[in-house]
């Protein structure tokens, strides 16, 4: 049965437990692939390669962390290796780089708002999108931590300075397009 | 008409994106572990079968040259043991079973080590008895004293060589790249 934070027993079969995690977080799953990878083919692959590892873990799954942090720490790890295979980890920026960056050419539309927000997060290293995506997902910094491994206080510093960063950027947005 | 607060809020914007319904079936993840499996088995056959050739392409120059026996024998006991130890270290297709048992942070670097120690690996053990060969190769066609060889050949050995110094220096560069990605990790944890 689910908990709270998406708790289940560790004798719950290995497809079970998969079918469950699925519908409970596919959304949010198809979501994190795009903070991962732009071009839709290669997404839908990586999210096709989320799903296989994330069935193949639940075979060693055993309760010692919420499955929300099991499903998210899987997802991440899928992510990553995929960011390291396509060789692109000296092109992307720390926060605090970003923070330096100039942002591009501002837009109201909510669609274009998701774009803007995606190519944001796709400029970050793969921590950093750890941390933003997990707090897009309205995950709390302890969470968050459990996650990525990072302190408490190390998951807060970095949402305040996210939040900086794109209140910074979309209130911008919002003001050229008025 | 939208509302504000919720347009200028980067959560609702982030989670109001339009998701596809999932097509993943357990069925199809089945296939893909058989598919997994028996593209395994077909890299590994690869991997001896280029193994083979190279080792009679060796076996015919040892014939020729029998003096160069030595040269030729050393790349081939140099790429039989890379393919264990490069194969020994090749990104698995499929991550451990108990992955999400690290955290984030320990993951990635660990990746991050993986895929430094292989750039390593292969260097050492897939492209130094290239060079090795390749030299083994020079050296046969000297030691058949024909001279004119030596204008013809010339362009496919400077391309030779342009293709290993270009080789050497991009895995050095990316090799660079993933060392400093740890340092910054392991400041992280300071």
């Amino acid at each position: 049965m689910e908990g709270a934070k998406g708790t289940l027993s560790a004798d719950t079969s290995q497809d079970d437990l998969y079918r469950t995690a699925a519908d409970q977080f596919g959304a949010a799953l198809e979501r994190l692939a795009r903070a991962y990878e732009t071009d839709p083919d290669k997404r839908r692959d990586l999210t096709q390669e989320i799903h296989f590892q994330l069935w193949r873990s639940f075979q060693r799954f055993d309760a010692r962390c919420s499955t929300r942090t099991w499903v998210y720490r899987v997802a991440h790890h899928v992510a990553a290796s995929h960011i390291l295979r396509e060789r692109r980890v000296s092109k992307l920026v720390s926060l605090e780089e970003l923070d330096a960056l100039p942002g591009k050419q501002p837009a109201s539309d909510h669609s274009l708002n998701l774009e803007r927000l995606a190519a944001l997060i796709q400029q970050l290293k793969p921590l950093d999108r750890q941390v933003i995506v997990s707090y897009l997902e309205e995950m709390d910094a302890a969470a968050i931590a459990e996650i990525t491994g990072l302190s408490p206080g190390s998951v807060a510093m970095r949402i305040h300075r996210i939040k900086n960063i794109l209140a910074r950027r979309f209130h911008e947005g919002g003001r050229h397009a008025q | 008409m939208r509302n504000d607060s919720s347009q200028n809020d980067p959560r609702k914007v982030w989670q109001a994106q339009p998701t596809e319904p999932s097509m993943i079936t357990l069925e199809k993840i089945r296939r893909k572990v058989r598919d997994l499996n028996a593209k395994t088995r077909r890299q590994l056959l690869g991997s001896v079968a280029v193994l083979l050739f190279v080792a009679v392409f060796y076996a015919f120059g040892v014939k020729q040259f029998p003096t160069l026996r030595l040269p030729f024998a050393l790349p081939i006991a140099w790429s039989a043991l890379g393919l264990y130890f490069l194969n020994r270290g090749m990104w698995p297709q499929a991550m451990p079973g108990d992955a999400a048992l690290s955290t984030g942070l320990e993951f990635y670097r660990h990746e991050i080590q993986r895929r430094r120690d292989l750039l390593r690996r292969t260097l050492l053990w897939s492209f130094a008895p290239i060079v090795l060969a390749i030299a083994t190769f020079l050296l046969a066609v000297a030691k058949l004293g024909d001279k004119s060889l030596f204008p013809n050949a010339l362009p496919f050995m400077t391309l030779v060589v342009v293709w290993i110094v270009a080789y050497f220096v991009i895995r050095l560069r990316e090799r660079r790249d993933l060392q400093r990605e740890i340092d910054e990790l392991n400041n992280l944890e300071a």
